[in-house]
């Protein structure tokens, strides 16, 4: 059996934990990620026929009282990084944590999730700046927990990603 | 040798000899040998200067000390150097011990701390269940043993009294938090193995990360109600066991041996894990090994079922030989009940808690509720329902006639088959009333009056009334007697009639010996004749008198005495009562 530990980054209520209730195996209350900063889900994918056991370390996003523990982070194949469009500063904030996680664990498969993407009339960022993120290879997925739209794709894509990065 | 020409080229000139063969010999000697001796030079030089000894054994000292190391000589070397280096720390703390105790500051810190949380803990584990087992009947026993075989008692109590289960054994990737391998114990119902792992991880880091403990002290357990975890980590994996109960300090030597063992075996395939788990399906087996079950002798839900059950049986034989014991009193009550006279027991039994005893009881027997208290027995829990009846036990014929005719005192009665007898002295009255009414009495058939005697006729034939010698005249005094015989007559004549007999008394003239027996004869009959006359003048009738006069014939006394003679001198009485044929 294959298992990955994948992480999910971003700022403090982009809606990662909304992004993943729908869609993980849940054993353990959210009330963890406001204690000990974290809750360790589950998600199964198939990739090329090949089932691949996703642990989702869903981490707190850092605000005034809480910094994010890096040490969450160690071991980890992957991770998610989830922006919420309708609040500028938060894209900012994910390419600063990626700056991090790069610094401290080299650049391995990641993804940049735009949440909340049924609300995309009330989007702040400068799209033209996502288009050229494209153009030079960061990989993005527009979701919505609303809506479902572009989670399992998002899942899948990691793992893929992980299946087939050399590390 | 580029070297040697150069230097032959810095050489200085030779030297002036006197021959120019000498010269020339020098001089090839010189070519020849000069380069050697210079070396020579170089060598004695540094061989006899104690600066560049030391110059030279210092840039290769680390080296050989390394080099004799691998070679296998660690052991001759650490020998060689132990002693200096002894002596130089005992120098260094001799001068100052400030400078030792700041290099070692950081390492004996962590150390010693670690030795004592770890001697700690074992010894808390230990002295809890030394505590747990020290007061109990066992631990009693357990301190025996510990006596008789000379071992501690906590290793005695370690030894028999650990109850605990491990129920999940997790084979944790230390960097990721991935569950390698996952084994569990029988009918243990487990979370998905994969988030607890990463769980339990994370909780690992975040207490490391809070608390700042440097990686080497790590989380060792948590508790979780009953259950607790332990954790042991390696350098590439972790062993989280989750235990219910208390598990002894020798388990985590098992948890180590185990981690140690799969880290040996599967440590490249650890160091190297890219999240294929298969590669350590084989550590199954070592990790089921960690599965223990340890069970007391007997477990305490099990000793209190059979305690409980004890003190029930204890109960129920208490309740039951209680029941049985009462039961046994009121058998033994009715029993006794039943003997006693006046009362007849007609059935008995038990019902609602309360005993019921029905029959028939004699108003003159004894009330059965007063024979409760002597057997113990409760006499709210009794109904005794006893209908009166007339009882012909003779004792309780007797009490009845008793309380009937109420006989004076010194008559006696007694009932024996039917038969009242009576015994005694009584006034013919009372034995008139006694002759009408006794046959009247439930139970009496017949009467026996043998011993029974009528005081009035006992009075009379005992009177003796004397006369003067010769004379047929009362003696002075004797008048009294005379009126007293007279009520006795009376009383005689009254009975005798409420009887339905005949009263007829015989007034008995006697004479003493003296005098000739004619004259004897005419006097006693002179003298009945008298009292008879008297008798009649105190309202006896003449029919019921007999009168004769036997002389001296039949003296009262004999007569040795002029007492016995006086005596004889008298009038006496006999009373004769016979049936009348025919009834009033």
């Amino acid at each position: 059996m294959l298992q990955k530990k994948i992480c999910m980054l971003g700022s403090f209520s982009v809606g990662k934990t909304s992004l993943v209730r729908r869609f993980v195996e849940s054993l353990f209350d959210e009330r963890y990620q406001t204690t000990i900063g974290v809750k360790v889900d589950k998600k199964v994918v198939q990739v090329d026929g090949q089932e691949i056991t996703l642990v989702l370390w869903d981490i707190h996003g850092e605000d005034v009282f809480q910094k994010m523990r890096m040490t969450y982070l160690r071991g980890m194949s992957g991770y998610l990084l989830v922006v919420d469009p309708t609040r500028r500063a938060t894209l900012e904030e994910a390419l600063g944590l990626k700056a991090r996680v790069e610094e401290a664990l080299g650049r391995i498969p990641q993804i940049l999730l735009l949440n909340k993407c049924d609300l995309i009339a009330d989007w702040e960022i400068d799209l033209d700046r996502i288009g050229k993120f494209e153009t030079a290879g960061q990989p993005i997925i527009r979701t919505s927990a609303k809506t479902g739209e572009g989670v399992e794709e998002a899942f899948s894509r990691l793992a893929e990603a992980m299946l087939h990065s050399p590390s | 040798m580029p070297e040697q020409a150069q230097r032959r080229a810095d050489l200085p000139e030779p030297r002036e000899t006197p021959e120019p063969d000498d010269h020339a010999f020098e001089e090839l000697r010189h070519i020849i040998v000069s380069p050697e001796q210079e070396q020579i030079v170089e060598i004695r030089s540094r061989i006899e200067n104690p600066q560049r000894r030391v110059e030279d054994v210092s840039s290769v000292v680390a080296e050989a000390i390394q080099m004799r190391r691998e070679q296998g000589g660690g052991a001759a070397l650490a020998a060689a150097l132990a002693p200096t280096v002894e002596e130089t720390l005992r120098e260094s703390v001799g001068r100052d011990p400030e400078v030792l105790a700041g290099a070692l500051f950081p390492v004996m810190g962590p150390a010693i701390r670690k030795s004592i949380t770890e001697t700690l803990r074992s010894m808390l584990e230990s002295f809890n269940e030394a505590l747990e087992h020290s007061i109990s009947l066992r631990g009693i026993a357990w301190r025996i043993e510990a006596l008789r075989t000379g071992r501690p008692f906590a290793e005695i109590v370690l030894m028999h009294s650990l109850l605990f289960r491990v129920e999940q054994v997790f084979l944790i990737h230390r960097e990721t938090g991935l569950a390698l391998v996952h084994v569990t114990a029988a009918s243990v119902r487990a979370e998905d193995p994969s988030m607890v792992a990463g769980m339990l991880s994370a909780i690992e880091q975040f207490v490391r990360d809070s608390f700042a403990s440097p990686r080497e002290e790590s989380l060792a357990s948590m508790t979780v109600g009953g259950l607790e975890v332990w954790i042991e980590e390696g350098p590439h994996a972790v062993i989280a066991a989750v235990i219910r109960g208390h598990a002894p300090a020798s388990y985590r030597l098992r948890m180590k041996e185990a981690l140690e063992e799969i880290e040996g075996t599967w440590g490249a395939a650890l160091e190297s894990f890219q999240g294929d788990t298969g590669a350590f399906r084989a550590a199954d087996r070592r990790l089921e090994s960690l599965l223990i079950t340890a069970h007391r002798e007997r477990s305490s839900s099990v000793r209190l079922a059979i305690a409980a059950g004890a003190l029930l049986a204890a109960v129920a034989a208490g309740w039951i030989s209680g029941v049985a014991y009462q039961n046994h009193k009121w058998s033994e009550y009715v029993r006794r009940l039943s003997e006693r006279p006046g009362i007849v027991v007609t059935s008995y039994e038990k019902s609602g808690g309360r005993w019921h005893v029905r029959g028939f009881r004699d108003p003159l027997a004894n009330d059965p509720a007063r024979d409760l208290a002597p057997y113990g027995l409760a006499s709210r829990r009794a109904d005794l329902e006893f209908a009166p009846f007339y009882s012909l036990d003779d004792q309780i014929v007797t009490l009845r006639a008793a309380s009937l005719l109420a006989p004076p005192s010194g008559v006696h009665l007694a009932e024996h088959a039917g038969t009242l007898a009576a015994s005694g002295t009584a006034s013919s009255v009372w034995i008139a009333g006694f002759r009408e009414r006794a046959p009247l009495i439930p139970g009496v058939v017949s009467l026996d009056t043998t011993e029974l005697r009528n005081r009035e006729i006992a009075a009379l034939q005992s009177a003796v009334l004397t006369f003067p010698l010769g004379q047929a005249k009362l003696e002075s005094g004797e008048e009294s007697a005379v009126t007293r015989a007279a009520e006795d007559l009376k009383a005689i004549r009254h009975y005798a009639d409420r009887t339905n007999q005949s009263a007829s008394v015989s007034i008995i003239g006697h004479t003493d010996s003296s005098g000739i027996e004619g004259t004897n004869q005419v006097l006693s009959l002179e003298r009945a004749d008298l009292v008879a006359a008297m008798l009649a003048k105190n309202g006896i009738p003449n029919e019921m008198l007999v009168v004769r006069g036997v002389g001296a014939t039949e003296p009262l006394r004999a007569e040795n005495s002029e007492e016995a003679r006086h005596f004889n001198r008298s009038v006496t009485f006999q009373v004769k009562l016979s049936p009348l044929a025919s009834a009033p």
